[in-house]
């Protein structure tokens, strides 16, 4: 009689630690680690594969000009799909810069390459590496494929600029692939913002404050990637060279998907997403911050014409002026409500200059 | 099974400092349990200033509400008080009993002049110098020196730092001459902004508390501001610096001067110091162990190499990392944002273990009560 009754106990408690309660900022991390960063970066990863193989297939001469900058502009999207996500070994030791190099106030990106292509010499990725990361990723993959488009058209001058385009390709694949490999790792970010406490995160509220510090800092460079070319930060004067991916004309398009990414770290898969750390009294705030989210989303969506187009004129400045106010919304709300909400201090020595 | 790891090595923690850290000739009236006391300017989660003591497991000694941020505090040699020191532009620092918090005096600063966070105390007991800010001509450096009269400060004089914006200062082993960090930069009263950063001039000066000259040395880089110092018992001094140039240039945010040789950038690796975010919080040495640490708050980082090698021994993450103090064994980070850690070398390999003190709101510098 004894044993079975243990037995039973055993198999109760098992039974009740299974549907036991945890920990809902745990939970909301792991699956925010899994179900939005891990497949994010992953795509990241398909993207700059496909890269690599479209430079080769371009310098090749089996692929054309257009299916290039195609590949170019899925990566671009790509890219800008993890900036809400950038937390780890992306956002340490400069590595983003590597990846794209903005602000580029000074046009260091078409300068350096020409330099880089007219010194000749051997380049391949392990060379490209200890280059300035100026030039070594999408931006200037992006000047080759867009800016020096006479050259592209000759022979010689497209021959001259491939090794680069190459090295490139295969750089960003090889990154991308290094930064994924660590992510999964036994002691890599999937681990650590599943399992509390570890190395890097004490407790599950760090690991939440951290993905809200990245969502924070990805809209509040939304604005000035925005505000930049709009003159915000230049008297008014309209600087569209300033902008982010110009000369792919892919900026908005990136603010976009930037924005949805971000978008989805609020509402998580099935739910789980920093919206259901709110509790029940916060609905209000939950149905601000889904409202100032439909209204930026809305203002891009509605908007069919470039960067460029709408810095040209009065009325493409209005419509710059209302995107650039509803993003403006959402990030006030994540950096001052939310965050509050969430009880987490974002930045109190960290900009403060003592 | 990790949570379960993690308090074993907390409890022996605890036990371990409360055997090797006392608290000083005097005890903790109504404060009783084990723990060395940490103490910070902290504040709470709607704004508002407090003095704290805190031991190392988690127990509160006292937090008691101040009207203006604190910044760094300076421990009386002899007595169980302490001042907790207004942070830059604030003009009232807070002499504190560190037996229960209550305040003991209100030291304001004297007109045309705020404190910048920084003050020692000379080993007689009688005598406080901070780094002060004339407003009349802003950034002109100067110490307030200021007499204890019981467990009062009185204002005594004033002495020049021999360079602009001066921010930490600590003594040399001689306990007699002081080392200044000049962080080099202009601001008026009741301002945080910088006014010359096209014409910046940090340096780091040694001199007696007499006010003498011993000698002005600076950085190759005019825009990197020196600010913060730790002294090792040798008279290795390590300066910690805030860089104010561009985001892609290298700044050397770690200096070093050793007994007898110049000021010269401590040997850190480009990749690291460009993971610093060009910004610096505290620095500090652990003397047995020979290790510096530094926190870099905007990086997120938490870096300790050994001071006689360089050799790398920890480069974490730690959000918003603050204050840091040596103790026995490694060192106490505080942090602006999270959790605060004891890093320790266990089995040879550097680790951080949580601590069960309050998380978030911890200013950029730590003191832990010395024996």
């Amino acid at each position: 009689m004894f044993r079975p009754k243990l037995l039973f106990t055993s198999l109760a408690a098992l039974a009740l630690g299974a549907c036991a309660p945890q920990d809902p900022q745990a939970v909301t991390s792991a699956a925010l680690a899994s179900q939005v960063i891990l497949p994010t970066y992953s795509q990241w990863v398909d993207a700059d594969r496909q890269l690599a193989q479209s430079a080769l297939a371009f310098c090749q001469g089996t692929e054309s000009l257009d299916k290039a900058r195609a590949d170019f502009l899925v990566a671009q999207k790509a890219w800008a799909a993890l900036q809400p996500l950038l937390i780890g070994p992306l956002a340490e030791g400069n590595r983003a810069w590597s990846v794209q190099f903005w602000p580029d106030k000074k046009n260091l990106v078409g300068r350096q390459v020409e330099q880089l292509v007219a010194a000749g010499g051997t380049l391949d990725a392990a060379a490209l590496g200890k280059a300035s990361v100026v030039v070594q990723g999408l931006s200037a993959y992006e000047y080759i494929l867009f800016d020096s488009k006479p050259e592209l058209a000759d022979t010689a001058r497209k021959a001259s600029y491939c090794p680069l385009l190459v090295a490139i390709g295969e750089r960003q694949k090889a990154l991308a692939e290094d930064i994924l490999a660590s992510w999964k790792r036994d002691d890599g970010m999937l681990a650590q913002l599943t399992k509390f406490p570890n190395q890097r995160y004490a407790d599950a509220h760090e690991a939440i404050a951290d993905l809200l510090r990245a969502q924070v800092t990805a809209l509040d460079s939304l604005k000035k990637k925005l505000g930049a070319p709009m003159g915000r930060q230049s008297k008014g004067v309209a600087q569209p060279y300033q902008a982010e991916a110009w000369r792919s004309q892919s900026s908005l398009k990136s603010l976009q998907a930037s924005l949805s990414a971000a978008q989805t770290v609020w509402n998580g898969v099935e739910g789980k997403g920093l919206r259901n750390l709110l509790p029940s009294d916060q609905k209000p705030l939950a149905g601000k911050i889904d409202t100032a989210y439909a209204a930026a989303a809305q203002a891009l969506n509605d908007n069919s014409k470039t960067l460029t187009e709408l810095l040209a004129d009065p009325a493409g400045q209005k419509t710059l002026d209302v995107i650039y106010e509803r993003l403006n919304t959402v990030h006030r709300l994540h950096e001052g409500e939310l965050a509050r909400a969430l009880n987490i201090q974002l930045g109190f020595n960290a900009n403060d200059g003592d | 099974m990790v949570t379960d790891m993690w308090q074993r090595s907390l409890s022996g923690l605890v036990q371990r400092l409360a055997g090797s850290i006392g608290l000083g000739g005097w005890r903790l009236v109504g404060n009783p349990g084990p723990g060395a006391l940490l103490l910070s300017a902290r504040d709470d989660a709607d704004g508002g200033h407090y003095a704290v003591g805190y031991r190392i497991d988690g127990s509160l000694a006292f937090s008691t509400p101040v009207a203006q941020r604190c910044h760094a505090i300076v421990e009386h040699p002899q007595q169980p008080i302490a001042l907790f020191v207004a942070r830059r532009p604030g003009t009232e620092s807070y002499l504190i009993d560190l037996r229960d918090g209550r305040l003991l005096q209100t030291l304001h600063s004297r007109h045309d002049r705020h404190f910048y966070g920084h003050a020692v105390i000379h080993r007689s007991g009688e005598w406080l110098y901070a780094t002060e800010n004339d407003t009349t001509q802003p950034g002109r450096g100067l110490l307030g020196v200021y007499r204890f009269v019981g467990e009062r400060l009185e204002h005594f004089g004033e002495l020049s730092t021999h360079g602009l914006g001066p921010h930490e200062l600590a003594w040399m082993p001689d306990g007699e001459t002081l080392v200044v960090a000049n962080g080099g930069i202009r601001t008026e009263a009741e301002s945080r902004v910088d006014m010359n950063l096209d014409a910046m001039e940090p340096s780091l000066v040694l001199m007696g508390r007499d006010g003498m000259l011993i000698s002005k040395e600076t950085l190759a880089q005019p825009m990197n501001s020196i600010r913060h110092l730790a002294v090792a018992s040798d008279g290795t001094v390590a300066a910690c610096q805030q860089f104010m140039g561009s985001g892609d240039d290298v700044a050397q945010l770690l200096a070093v001067k050793r007994p007898g040789e110049g000021f010269m950038p401590f040997p850190v690796s480009d990749e690291q110091l460009l993971s610093m975010g060009n910004y610096t919080a505290s620095v500090a040495i652990n003397d047995t162990l020979r290790l510096v640490a530094l926190t870099a708050p905007r990086a997120n980082r938490f870096f300790v190499w050994d001071l006689d090698t360089a050799e790398v021994k920890v480069d974490a993450p730690m959000p918003d990392c603050a204050g840091v103090a040596a103790v026995q064994g490694g060192f106490v980070v505080t942090s602006g944002q999270g959790r605060c850690r004891y890093y320790s070398a266990r089995e040879g390999q550097w680790l951080g273990t949580p601590l069960a003190l309050p998380s978030a709101h911890w200013d950029n510098h730590l003191h832990v009560l010395a024996t």
